[in-house]
């Protein structure tokens, strides 16, 4: 065997070896812990929003008797005060993310997901192709979710929610919503896309990116609720407002100067245009 | 200034990943433009999660007497701050001011500051004194 050929074989072995060593099914990781990146959305997603404040939000009319015949005094009922967020909206709660993975011994693929906050349920992701039950199965805070890899972004989709809202001044998000997730890594940053498809509360579909950083030092502490009798109030009795009776809901657009119309949402607020036709 | 120290505490928060509580938007639940004082006798303390409530018997702006459940913050964010299930006992004697419930039949008030009037104890003046 001449030199030439004795090269040849050898590179050949090598990039062999190389390839061997490159994993057929490369797929991004998400595990570890996160802390949330709030810049523009402090306000939503620590302080809160503020009552009557439907800017741009895509909600439909029955929507928007729920949120303004809401009060936020329901929150002190027993049935409320130590309620999960739902899968949807946690991630625009305030708190860190703790991703971990279960993995599958015999195909060393990833079986499921499992993101948990300081006030949620542990959410799984099932990433083994199972389907989604039938619409009467049960309707959990986590919902049942499913997850695929497209390309280095994992795509889920969520059904089977109990109600929940889309924020946290009383827009309902109903039980038939359909949440579709779009979770992206950039190295230490992971960008997480929510659109919701609601029949019920939503016009059009609802989208929101929401931004956390790799903590590896990070905790989700430890978070035992305990119901109590916060107000005293009288038996049976149910916070809310009639219909035309919140007189909270004029104060966000007088307080910011804004037209009355365009803080009371749907579809047409959501877009560049409706700018024009206020004036 | 408002501004930067609402960017500092971004910043902070965001650097030092402190855990943060919110469960209900203070917004949406309370008047955060207006201030009530309350003095009374306290009949319970609930050191817990969501968050605390200090109840008081105290009477109202017409002299009526009136339960008022006092918000605070949750145990583990209070907790942080030295306050724990036996700082307060029933038959304290409190001065507390706060935001009022936009609900005016709850008598629900959001804790800024607190003072126990027997030994001076107190929460909400210093620095960090705050919860969300």
């Amino acid at each position: 065997m001449g030199r030439v050929q004795r090269a040849a074989i050898v590179s050949f072995l090598l990039l062999g070896a190389m390839f061997i060593t490159v994993p057929v099914f490369a797929q991004m990781d998400f595990s570890g812990e996160w802390n949330p990146i709030f810049y523009e959305d402090q306000p939503e997603r620590v302080a809160g929003p503020e009552i009557g404040d439907y800017t741009g939000i895509p909600i439909t009319d029955a929507a928007r008797v729920r949120a303004d015949s809401w009060k936020a005094s329901v929150q002190t009922l027993p049935e409320w005060q130590c309620r999960p967020h739902s899968a949807d909206y946690i991630w625009r709660g305030p708190s860190q993310l703790r991703v971990t993975k279960e993995v599958d011994p015999v195909t060393r693929k990833v079986s499921a997901w499992h993101a948990e906050w300081l006030r949620s349920v542990d959410n799984v992701i099932y990433m083994d192709g199972r389907p989604h039950p039938p619409d009467y199965a049960e309707h959990t805070w986590g919902g049942f979710a499913t997850g695929e890899m497209v390309g280095q972004t994992m795509t889920v989709t969520v059904t089977h929610l109990k109600e929940g809202y889309l924020r946290r001044n009383g827009l309902p998000r109903s039980d038939t919503a359909k949440i579709v997730e779009h979770w992206i890594r950039h190295g230490d940053y992971l960008t997480v896309a929510v659109i919701m498809y609601d029949p019920v509360y939503l016009a059009e579909p609802f989208v929101r990116t929401t931004d956390y950083r790799l903590n590896p030092g990070g905790l989700v502490a430890p978070y035992p609720c305990e119901v109590v009798e916060e107000i005293t109030r009288p038996k049976g009795s149910v916070p809310s407002w009639l219909p035309g009776k919140n007189p909270d809901l004029t104060e966000y657009a007088e307080k910011y100067g804004l037209p009355q119309e365009a803080t009371r949402g749907g579809p047409q607020t959501m877009y560049p245009e409706y700018r024009s036709k206020l004036k | 200034m408002k501004r930067r120290l609402l960017a500092l505490f971004v910043v902070a928060t965001f650097i030092s990943g402190i855990q943060l509580y919110a469960h209900h938007s203070f917004a949406a639940t309370y008047h955060e433009d207006r201030t009530v004082k309350i003095e009374g006798t306290l009949v319970q303390f609930q050191f817990r999660n969501p968050h605390s409530f200090v109840q008081v018997d105290a009477p109202d702006d017409k002299g009526v007497m009136q339960r008022w459940g006092i918000e605070w913050g949750g145990a583990g964010q209070l907790g942080g701050q030295g306050v724990n299930r036996y700082t307060l006992k029933a038959g304290d004697h409190v001065i507390i001011t706060g935001n009022p419930g936009r609900t005016v039949e709850d008598h629900r008030v959001r804790m800024v500051t607190l003072k126990r009037t027997s030994d001076g104890f107190g929460w909400g003046q210093e620095k960090g004194q705050t919860f969300d």
